[in-house]
């Protein structure tokens, strides 16, 4: 794509990288709602983590017995494996609402739902244990989450925890041919064009900046080295408050599609120069479920006539010159955050990686689709690069496996807060963070 | 978990010796083979008495090869029955590497039995 010089006479090429999707396990296409609920995914989930599990066990304690909840012995000590649930005394419950005592209940808190008294039970087919012991920290663990545990039954009937292994970071696939030269990823999420707290122009001049309209040839040069651009959700902000269950007068009905026009307009000027994905956020006119299902591309007249413009699904998956690419919009790690803790976004998204699974929240408090032969959040192949969008703040880290595994972790800060988002370079998986600012401050 | 004991058999009325689920015994006989079959890969056994006599059985014992079926569907180590056909929650085991038995495919796709599981309707 040629820059927009006047003396000089080369034209500056923008480099261009291999681009594979891996979205097909995300996109709901085969499958039929039959009336089934949600033991189905739940026992996919379990029987897939309990088969990795029980390999791995062999090699932690070769000479412990492994055994079912039911099967479990007054002190003997052996080795349980199931999924975990944390029972929350925060935790909102539709009965509550049938109780009969109306007692002061306190105010429900909306971040976080922890309380010190919440303990973990594990489940498997047979039965339920209440969990006891030190080791496993409820604060840290959600419902979802399938585990190995070493203990011992206590007289009490609970299972005394003494050791826990977790799957660990999945294997991972070294890229084929390492790229040599930079190329720079960029990822964005949280525009929210049509919202009062976005500013058009800011975005106008991250547009410009990656179509290389801004700056000399060396800045120029520099947009040439971008080969692909991901758009992490909450793309757009629809005037909800329009929707008052009265029919819409047509100037009203303009209102409700200008965000979505608005960022099509520069959709298409991203999509004329580069490969752009754009994923769905909890925002967006998607599906409310995970896994989000592509936005329509009917909503981007403008950007669909490219074939560099992907709708793509969250959580998504890709590979950019074999580079493995997994992230999401979000939703998962806000989840963790309400029912646990951690230092940052970065630690829960750790703790997904070492789950080996996206969002193990699903489908006790975060929605998902009743899948009932497979779970899609499974990770089964490491990425090399994990990103979360919308998040409160950029951050970035390497985390290191112990087969030597080595991914990136992004977290993706709110455009219309921040102004910023990330820039990856693909050769060595070193990230920054690119703002842009319009407000000079006198 | 409760095993058969003479008190549910008196309650549950059955009409012949050989009627009813029962668990796997030693006799050798093809029905129990194919109930063991069934019930491969579990260590749970179902009760016995599963089988709800309250209408009048006007014709003779149901098909055994219900039976089986529904011993099938009452295999915990194959995952829930409810919400899936039969033959679907097999494949979903042959996929996830249980190895369900052949016989239990066979009955599913050739002869006329119920495509769906035995809660279907009831729950």
């Amino acid at each position: 794509m040629a820059g927009m010089e006047i003396d000089t006479v080369e034209n500056l090429q923008r480099k261009q990288s291999t681009y594979q999707s891996l979205d097909e396990t995300f996109v709901i296409q085969n499958e039929t709602y039959r009336g089934q609920q949600y033991s189905q995914i739940y026992f996919a989930r379990l029987h897939m983590m309990r088969t990795l599990l029980y390999s791995l066990v062999t090699h932690w304690k070769p000479h412990v017995p492994v055994c079912t909840v039911l099967g479990l012995e007054e002190g003997k000590e052996c080795i349980i494996v199931g999924t975990l649930y944390k029972h929350m005394k925060l935790k909102p419950c539709i009965l509550d609402e049938y109780s009969k005592e109306r007692s002061a209940v306190p105010l429900v808190k909306h971040h976080n739902f922890m309380h010190p008294d919440d303990h973990l039970v594990l489940e498997d087919e047979s039965g339920r244990v209440k969990l006891g012991g030190t080791v496993l920290s409820p604060s840290v663990y959600v419902t979802g989450v399938v585990v190995a545990l070493h203990g011992k039954e206590t007289g009490a009937g609970d299972f005394m925890v003494l050791d826990v292994l977790e799957a660990g970071l999945a294997p991972q696939i070294e890229p084929q041919l390492k790229s040599r030269e930079d190329k720079y990823v960029v990822f964005i999420s949280g525009v929210s064009a049509g919202s009062s707290l976005s500013n058009p122009l800011q975005f106008q001049l991250l547009v410009d900046h990656i179509t290389g309209h801004l700056g000399d040839e060396k800045e120029q040069g520099i947009a040439a080295e971008i080969v692909h651009v991901v758009i992490a959700g909450n793309s757009v902000e629809i005037p909800l408050g329009l929707l008052n269950g009265q029919n819409l007068a047509s100037k009203d009905q303009s209102r409700l599609s200008e965000p979505v026009q608005e960022l099509d307009i520069l959709l298409t000027q991203i999509a004329a120069g580069v490969p752009v994905d754009i994923m769905p956020g909890s925002n967006d006119p998607a599906n409310f479920s995970l896994p989000q299902q592509p936005l329509n591309r009917w909503l981007f007249p403008g950007s669909r006539a490219y074939n560099t413009f992907r709708s793509c699904t969250n959580p998504h998956c890709f590979e950019l010159d074999g580079v493995r690419i997994l992230g999401t919009s979000g939703q998962n790690i806000d989840d963790l955050k309400k029912y646990s803790e951690g230092r940052d976004g970065l630690e829960f998204m750790e703790r997904t990686l070492k789950w080996r699974h996206l969002a193990p929240t699903t489908p006790n408090t975060l929605g998902c689709y009743p899948f009932t032969d497979r779970d899609p959040f499974l990770i089964e192949s490491c990425p090399h690069v994990y990103f979360v969008g919308n998040q409160d703040k950029y951050g970035t880290r390497i985390l290191k496996g112990s087969e030597g595994q080595l991914v990136r972790l992004i977290s993706i800060p709110k455009f219309c807060n921040t102004g910023m988002v990330v820039v990856l370079n693909l050769r060595n998986l070193e990230c920054h963070a690119l703002s842009f600012e319009t407000q000079f401050s006198s | 978990m409760a095993t058969a004991s003479s008190n549910i058999k008196g309650f549950y009325r059955q009409k012949k010796k050989e009627s009813g689920i029962r668990k796997p015994t030693s006799t050798k006989s093809d029905k129990s083979s194919l109930l063991h079959a069934a019930t491969l890969g579990s260590d749970f056994t179902p009760p016995s008495a599963l089988v709800s006599h309250g209408s009048p059985d006007l014709k003779d014992d149901y098909d055994k090869n219900e039976d089986v079926l529904r011993q099938f569907d009452m295999n915990s180590a194959y995952g829930p029955c409810l919400g899936m056909s039969r033959l679907a929650r097999w494949e979903r085991a042959q996929r996830l590497g249980l190895n369900p038995p052949k016989e239990i495919e066979d009955l599913l796709k050739g002869t006329k039995v119920r495509s769906e599981c035995l809660w279907d309707g009831c729950i």
